[in-house]
């Protein structure tokens, strides 16, 4: 049987902060401000409850949210080289936010706006528009969510949009994962993603070029531990200061949902194991990208801990179309990243936590 | 050197009779296989042999495990690439110079097994090493990295380093052990640096009768199988990083072979896991509620919480609770919470020039009054009189080794 449950409470903002709760003595906390997550309980192998999702103390800082903790990302996450793009023969220069290049949605993104929340009996579903012309970005979209936690410890996100005038879209869930609850760094958490290719970066963090990841530190096709692999010696490590990189997935049986996005049916890409704690996390996706992030520039960054984050003090697997597709020489990848009236985007992301020992 | 050859050949100095030094071999394989490395493998049983002679070896690179300190020394005159393996150092001077080192790092697989036996709700901790030699400095490092941690937690961590066993003096070497053994503080923790060395340490408890998991919660580290399946009680181990200690190594001596250099490149490669079984599972099978009163429990006793906020915590109504531990523990929560806070107020007395009062208050006690009562009726005697029952029993040091030391002085 599954049971789960919401509650909610209002923020001094005005925001509102709904807890989803499972059998096991797991509560997700999400912000109707950005549909956030915000915090993730869940017990260890000991029965010892931590919050193991990065954030910030308080509401007031999830408004400005640069370090992006646990936003829903849209109307296109990750980069876009010089927020620039061209479609159906029309040149757009979007909002650029990082240096020259477009990173998450800009000052449109969705992890900026309030949602609304609907009633819905499988969990909570909350549904934003953002206008045409949002950061730059053609056509009003309507973005509807629905998050879910299972007595198995998964926490499935759908993602569904539409829109009334074709549109670059990409999105993801920006959580920032530390299994130990963070009583230190991730560097000792052992990873394992299912790809055989990683997209290169230029210094701009724009992909280049996609390469094998055999032989290299991107090779976690067999678990191995973070820490280790950013001591080896490398220049895309040098480049983006650690692991900042989209995993080229594995192809999955071919899914029927949405044919025109070349997307894939759900499986699992990635698993996260903290042998401290006993927690591991394995992200299932229907996407082809995993952009997986280290945590570089955490450095320094206060969050709702005593002491400010600390470099790699969490990590990012964030399930998605490739870093600048839309940009892609090669048709097909482009088309694939665009909505166009009468389809609907869905993608299907789930994060479950359990207990090893 | 016009001419790079397409087939490197590679020697593996290792020990390949143990299970640390061949899953780095099968690590080092792996990342072959994963590449298009092409080497010809050169690996001896007995590497001793292959030292002598070693610099006028005709390959192209070496990856050696510098346990034994012959190694560096043979190797300090070879002028291929060499990527060196052992253990971490806490003092830096440890590594050898100017070669890139991949290390076990020993402070976090005693870290990971000195967490598990506090979650296992232990509060003595003791350390089973190894005779100091050597080539073992590794099991060194690993007593210090136990000393350092209880130091830091202002525990008394007992170390033992036993001695060497020959067959000539097993049966010594085992009384030893056990004399040890029935010294120590129950219920007590223990680290073996080693999955051979905690198997001893099993056999020892289970010829003279002490309880394990109940009395001794016995851990390892190798996780090696064969010393699983030598024991009666299933052996919990940690789980050295030694794949990825081996990918990691071939990797960087596969850069190296195209013209890198890393003198100054340290690798150090955490744990991976800990099995966890029978050897370390002090609280046998309780139920998931139980446990996290438990938890909360031993956080909080002594800031004097009530059966009420222990069930908040675990989200159950109180009378579900007590109904958990009824059945589990066969007592109330208010007991649990009254042995955890006597216990606390147990070790505060001990300590010299600690005052009633102040206990009482610090350890979750209304009142003095209640302490005192408390003492009364579950001791027997008034919380002075423990006191000084203590102090009487401090002036005789504890530690088997200091006694000992004693003893032969008063001989001389």
């Amino acid at each position: 049987m599954t049971y789960f449950s919401i509650s909610s409470t209002a923020t001094d903002t005005g925001n509102r902060l709904y807890t989803l709760s499972n059998g096991r003595g797991m509560r997700v906390v999400i912000s109707d401000h950005g549909a956030t997550l915000i915090s993730w309980w869940a017990p260890d192998r000991y029965g010892r409850e931590a919050d193991i999702l990065l954030g910030y103390k308080t509401d007031e800082e999830y408004r400005a949210n640069p370090a992006f903790f646990g936003g829903l990302i849209g109307r296109w996450g990750n980069r876009i080289a010089n927020g620039r793009f061209s479609m159906d023969g029309v040149d757009y220069q979007i909002h650029r936010n990082e240096n020259d290049n477009h990173l998450h949605g800009g000052e449109g993104g969705f992890h900026l706006m309030p949602w609304q929340v609907q009633p819905d009996p499988e969990g909570l579903r909350m549904t934003l528009v953002s206008p045409h012309g949002a950061a730059g970005f053609p056509g009003n979209v309507l973005t509807s969510v629905l998050y879910r936690l299972d007595d198995e410890g998964r926490l499935r996100i759908d993602y569904a949009a539409t829109t009334d005038a074709p549109t670059p879209i990409n999105l993801t869930s920006h959580g920032y994962f530390n299994l130990n609850g963070g009583v230190s760094d991730i560097c000792d958490h052992i990873l394992s993603i299912d790809a055989d290719a990683y997209l290169q970066v230029d210094r701009t963090l724009i992909p280049e070029r996609m390469a094998e990841v055999a032989g290299t530190p991107f090779d976690f096709r067999l678990p191995a531990p973070i820490g280790p692999r950013l001591a080896w010696p490398d220049a895309q490590l040098k480049v983006a200061g650690g692991f900042d990189h989209c995993y080229c997935l594995r192809q999955g049986e071919s899914g029927a949902a949405d044919g025109a996005r070349g997307i894939q049916a759900l499986r699992e890409v990635a698993t996260v194991y903290d042998p401290g704690s006993g927690r591991e996390l394995t992200v299932s996706t229907t996407e082809n990208g995993l952009q997986f992030y280290s945590g570089n520039f955490l450095r320094g960054v206060q969050g709702r801990g005593e002491q400010p984050y600390g470099i790699h003090h969490g990590f990012c697997l964030e399930a998605q179309a490739y870093p600048d597709q839309i940009n892609s020489p090669d048709n097909p990848q482009r088309e694939a990243v665009i909505l166009r009236p009468g389809q609907v985007y869905s993608q299907s992301t789930v994060y479950r936590l359990s207990v090893r020992d | 050197m016009a001419r790079v050859p397409t087939v490197h050949r590679i020697a593996l100095l290792f020990n390949g009779n143990k299970i640390f030094d061949r899953e780095i071999i099968a690590g080092i394989g792996e990342y072959l296989s994963s590449t298009r490395a092409s080497w010809d493998l050169y690996l001896e049983e007995d590497f001793r042999c292959r030292l002598q002679g070693i610099e006028r070896w005709q390959g192209h690179g070496i990856i050696a495990e510098y346990d034994d300190p012959a190694t560096g020394e043979a190797l300090s005159r070879v002028k291929l690439p060499v990527v060196a393996i052992g253990g971490s150092f806490a003092d830096p001077a440890g590594y050898p110079q100017d070669r890139p080192y991949v290390a076990t790092d020993n402070y976090k697989l005693i870290k990971l097994a000195y967490d598990h036996l506090i979650e296992a709700g232990l509060q003595n901790f003791a350390c089973y090493s190894l005779p100091a030699a050597g080539v073992n400095r590794w099991a060194q490092e690993r007593e210090c990295a136990f000393e350092m941690l209880t130091q830091r937690d202002g525990i008394r961590g007992y170390i033992y380093r036993g001695v060497d066993t020959t067959p000539q003096s097993w049966d010594f070497s085992v009384e030893q052990q056990i004399a040890w053994l029935r010294s120590l503080p129950k219920p007590i923790g223990i680290i073996a640096v080693t999955d051979a060395r905690a198997r001893q340490l099993l056999q020892a408890c289970l010829f003279a009768g002490i309880a394990v998991p109940e009395q001794v919660a016995l851990i390892g580290i190798d996780n090696d199988p064969l010393a699983r399946t030598l024991t009666r009680v299933p052996l919990s181990s940690v789980i050295q990083g030694t794949v990825e200690m081996g990918r990691t190594a071939a990797h960087l001596l596969h850069q190296m072979l195209h013209g890198a250099r890393f003198p100054d490149t340290r690798i150090l490669v955490p744990p991976v896991g800990i099995n966890v079984l029978a050897s370390t599972r002090h609280q046998a099978n309780h139920h998931p509620h139980v446990m996290q009163a438990m938890h909360f429990i031993r956080q909080y006793a002594c800031q004097g919480i009530k059966t009420e906020q222990v069930a908040d915590y675990v989200g159950i109504s109180r009378s579900s609770l007590e109904w958990y531990f009824r059945r589990e523990l066969g007592r109330s929560v208010h007991d649990e919470i009254l042995h955890f806070k006597l216990d606390a107020a147990k070790r505060l007395l001990a300590q010299a020039g600690s005052h009633a009062a102040e206990i009482a208050v610090s350890c979750g006690f209304t009142s003095v009054q209640y302490m005192h009562a408390v003492f009364k009726r579950e001791l027997g005697c008034t919380p002075r009189e423990y006191q000084e029952q203590q102090a009487a029993a401090n002036d005789a040091p504890l530690p088997p080794a200091k006694r000992s030391r004693k003893k032969l002085a008063a001989i001389e």
